[in-house]
């Protein structure tokens, strides 16, 4: 994603083609047409992020609600120093996504289906054509780690998987995983860092 | 100053999502405010988004902006066709106005505070919390004396919701969450005998929503709603 400069008053009304980091600048000024040009062109993408995470149609539908009203809350915090404006939104969202996830509740999500099933393909970032240089650079650093060090790594990522859930998929004890989780998080910080 | 490996792994564990409920609501609570632990969890936060990038896009339902919107607003959407809806604005619009009251009973709290600690220059040991969501919504005051092992938490403006009760914990890195019992609409009192004081003088103080009577589990159900450390009053 590049981000372009220009001040936000300088455009003309909200559209597709508005960059992002520019929107977000401008709905920190509490416009709301960027708002809505940006829900337009980042909603699916979110609910990419969330429905994979929450198997519940209703559910994941109410975290995206609440990640976009986060997302009008925090604009003014959005540091494109510190990312795309996409990977800042998709944070917020997989944060929210995460935290209804591991609620300890009586019964779990998963116990409760409602004919809800989002895309259940393996997500692959390896394959993936189109890179930002921040992805880029983690696809590389993933590329060193063991295939199924990394698959654990991905799951989590994208799925939400519980340390026990990966255990179950990978055949292997819980503190195993922890292992492999913190080794795998400080390799690829390492990676990144050299 | 750097965090210690173990609450680094905890940061990198809670951006990738793996920590279990009760871990998670912890660690949610200290970050808020331990500005280092918050660091090392945006850093591996950073590292870790740009995966969000190649999930491939879901179509959401179509009726979410307009409900969103009318968030955003605090109004109701313009042709409500949902009661539940119009209910949950009208609280929340409820809950705003309860927080500019509480946000001036706090200014007075404030004061009195000051007051206290000039007429009682001689009172060591004494501490106090103001667990807040956020700088406009204080929600409950906590008064901690060491020396007598007791704490005291009093309700400034919270109302738990309808069928749920709020829950304290004292949290701290070694220990996790603690419960310090259910709050109800008048002061309380619990005994912090069972802690060291250096625990209690550092420990974070957070409040959750839990089923009625409290967590099931003895874990917080949930990320705390409100939060807060202890200050020193007195000289």
């Amino acid at each position: 994603m590049t981000i372009r400069g220009g001040a936000p008053g300088d455009r003309g009304p909200a559209g597709a083609g508005d960059d992002l980091a520019d929107l977000l600048s401008r709905i920190a000024a509490r416009d709301a047409a960027a708002f809505a040009a940006l829900y337009k062109q980042t909603s699916a993408k979110l609910y990419g992020v969330v429905a994979r995470i929450l198997t519940r149609g209703d559910v994941a539908a109410d975290v995206l609600q609440e990640a976009y009203v986060r997302i009008w809350e925090k604009a003014g915090e959005f540091d494109p120093l510190k990312g795309s404006p996409l990977a800042w939104m998709a944070t917020i969202a997989r944060n929210r996504a995460l935290d209804e996830v591991r609620r300890v509740r009586p019964l779990s999500l998963e116990d409760q289906p409602e004919g809800f099933e989002p895309a259940a393909e393996e997500i692959d970032p390896l394959a993936a054509r189109e890179r930002s240089e921040g992805l880029a650079a983690l696809v590389d650093c993933l590329k060193a780690l063991d295939e199924e060090k990394r698959a654990v790594v991905l799951l989590a990522y994208y799925r939400g998987l519980s340390r026990e859930a990966l255990a179950k998929r990978f055949g292997r004890p819980v503190p195993t995983i922890k292992t492999w989780l913190h080794r795998s998080l400080a390799q690829l910080r390492d990676c990144l860092a050299s | 100053m750097t965090i210690s490996p173990d609450d680094d792994f905890a940061a990198a564990e809670y951006a990738l999502g793996t920590l279990d409920p009760s871990e998670r609501a912890t660690l949610a609570a200290r970050r808020l405010r331990e500005p280092e632990l918050d660091e090392a969890i945006r850093a591996w936060e950073e590292l870790l988004a740009p995966l969000a990038e190649v999930a491939p896009e879901i179509e959401p339902p179509r009726d979410l902006l307009p409900a969103i919107e009318a968030r955003i607003r605090g109004a109701s959407p313009e042709a409500p066709e949902n009661g539940a809806i119009v209910a949950l604005e009208r609280s929340i619009r409820r809950w705003r106005a309860a927080a500019i009251a509480a946000s001036i009973i706090a200014g007075v709290l404030a004061i009195g505070f000051v007051a206290r600690e000039t007429s009682r220059r001689s009172a060591p040991h004494e501490y106090v919390a103001i667990l807040q969501k956020d700088a406009a919504s204080p929600a409950f005051a906590v008064t901690v004396n060491l020396d007598k092992q007791e704490l005291t938490v009093r309700p400034v403006a919270a109302q738990a919701p309808p069928g749920k009760s709020y829950e304290l914990w004292i949290i701290d890195a070694k220990l996790g969450a603690r419960s310090l019992g259910v709050i109800g609409d008048k002061s309380r009192g619990a005994s912090l005998s069972a802690y060291d004081p250096a625990v209690v003088e550092g420990a974070t103080y957070a409040v959750t929503v839990e089923p009625p009577g409290g967590s099931p589990t003895g874990q917080p159900s949930g990320a705390p709603v409100f939060v807060g450390k202890l200050i020193p009053v007195g000289p």
